[in-house]
């Protein structure tokens, strides 16, 4: 189907195989762009989604036992329980992310960068790595700051516990970006102040850790947001911002093929961030050990 | 009680690992039954339904009220992972309708479970109703797409239909349903 410049009433009349998620792929993305920019289309979407939803209680109920809802009750409360407490980031505007592999949230879609990834896989090829190697050492660093935190405040047990788990944490991550199966993707930008990054990708527990420095704040109203590009996907891997230094540090996990990761971007983007990118990304690093 | 789940949602999103389990006991009982009619077989149902909700607890501050109510919202991730899980085993069922009457359908109602409310039945009883009022091959259309994650091109090649058939059918199907189930969304709200 050719997509391309999809008017509003062809949008409008996909809108219910939207809500289903029915249509097929090139025409999900055109119907995508044309509803990011349409109010009337974003309305008639979310009563539509909103009846879709209601197909589940057409649904025969059928109970679980109680004893399998209180395993997966206890398993939840277990789970929650360890993550309540989220270890602190590396800096105040680090976020700690799941991917999402099918966002909700319709875009706006820049038709050269879905239509020409090999271009901006060029572009990035062609620039010159530059990542601080500090990032290694500052964590290790906070680690064994960490590590003499609790020492000394071992028998505040409620303290102790809190640092325990940053100390864990720290541990995670320097296991997931030293590990033997990490990847590490480095991304570049042809700007003046020269914003760089690295992408760690810890293959054998689906951990990813970026960290990026010289980040410009984003504009008023639009944020910054990474993917995960293979050939056939641009994969949401968070929202984020920089500290007033520009450095930032996204964690994620997410499996991803071995040989599937083909690049890591990222884009500037309304502040809830958007389905696929919008915008040519500010930096970017193909995978070189594919 | 919507305003009780955006308030389970912020203390979820705050690390209330109590409102969690309130959260699950409102819900588990929708979850599981959709995840079951997705998934068709009970071996992953329970891996599923628990993949569900710990979703929600680790997304619960990315929850937008202006976007949907929060059981569009759960129900969105339920059907996005049990159809995930569907596809990863390739084991997607062919036949999607059970071959349900409409009259069938209504006298579902009341077969279900003893212990569910009263507000889920009434919802029940709604949803069944204006579905058994579509047509048969408009239904199906619906329900391949809904329950079983096809495309509006794989269902007309399931069905043998021309892919604008299968187009008009779903596009009908849905403007019933939205009018037919205006009440309850405003219910959600």
């Amino acid at each position: 189907m050719n997509t391309a410049g999809m008017s509003h009433e062809q949008a409008l009349q996909a809108l219910e195989a939207l809500a289903l998620d029915a249509l097929d792929a090139e025409e999900r993305v055109a119907v995508l762009a044309h509803v990011a920019g349409c109010a009337i289309c974003q309305q008639e979407m979310l009563a539509l989604q909103a009846t879709a939803s209601q197909l589940a209680y057409g649904v025969k109920p059928v109970p679980m036992s109680s004893a399998q809802r209180d395993r997966i009750r206890t398993r939840l409360i277990g789970r929650a329980a360890a993550d309540r407490v989220h270890p602190p980031e590396l800096n105040p505007s680090a976020n700690s992310v799941i991917l999402v592999p099918h966002p909700e949230k319709a875009a706006r879609v820049s038709r050269h960068w879905l239509e020409s990834p090999a271009s901006w896989l060029a572009m990035a090829a062609s620039l010159v790595a530059a990542v601080s190697l500090a990032t290694l050492y500052q964590v290790t660093k906070e680690r064994d700051d960490i590590r003499r935190a609790y020492q000394y405040t071992s028998a505040q047990t409620s303290r102790a516990d809190s640092l325990r788990r940053a100390l864990e944490d720290r541990d995670r991550l320097i296991a997931n970006i030293t590990g033997p199966q990490v990847t590490v993707v480095t991304l570049a930008s042809g700007g003046i102040r020269a914003p760089s990054a690295r992408m760690f990708w810890d293959q054998s527990v689906n951990a990813w850790t970026f960290v990026a420095h010289n980040l410009p704040a984003p504009r008023t109203g639009r944020i910054y947001q990474l993917w995960l590009v293979t050939a056939k996907d641009k994969i949401n891997a968070g929202i984020f911002s920089p500290d007033a230094k520009g450095d930032a540090v996204v964690r994620a996990t997410y499996n991803l093929p071995k040989d599937a990761l083909a690049a890591v971007a990222v884009t500037d983007e309304p502040s809830a961030g958007s389905a696929q990118p919008t915008t040519t990304p500010i930096i970017v690093g193909i995978n070189s050990t594919r | 009680m919507p305003t009780d789940d955006t308030a389970l949602l912020r203390r979820m999103a705050d690390g209330d690992e109590q409102a969690l389990a309130a959260f699950y006991d409102r819900w588990n009982s929708l979850v599981h039954a959709v995840v079951l009619r997705i998934l068709r077989q009970r071996d992953d149902v329970e891996d599923v339904v628990e993949e569900t909700f710990w979703q929600a607890w680790r997304q619960a501050n990315r929850y937008l009220a202006a976007r949907g109510s929060v059981q569009t919202w759960l129900l969105t991730i339920a059907r996005s992972r049990a159809l995930d899980r569907v596809r990863s085993v390739k084991r997607l069922r062919e036949d999607p309708l059970e071959g349900e009457s409409g009259e069938a359908l209504v006298q579902q109602v009341g077969e279900g479970d003893a212990s569910t409310d009263a507000e889920s039945t009434e919802r029940r009883v709604i949803v069944l109703a204006a579905l058994s009022e579509l047509p048969a091959e408009q239904r199906e259309a619906l329900e391949l797409g809904y329950y079983n994650g096809l495309s509006q091109s794989e269902i007309a090649e399931r069905t043998g239909q021309p892919l604008g058939t299968i187009k008009t059918r779903m596009r009908l199907a849905m403007q019933k349903l939205k009018g037919r189930l205006q009440i309850l969304r405003e219910d959600a709200r």
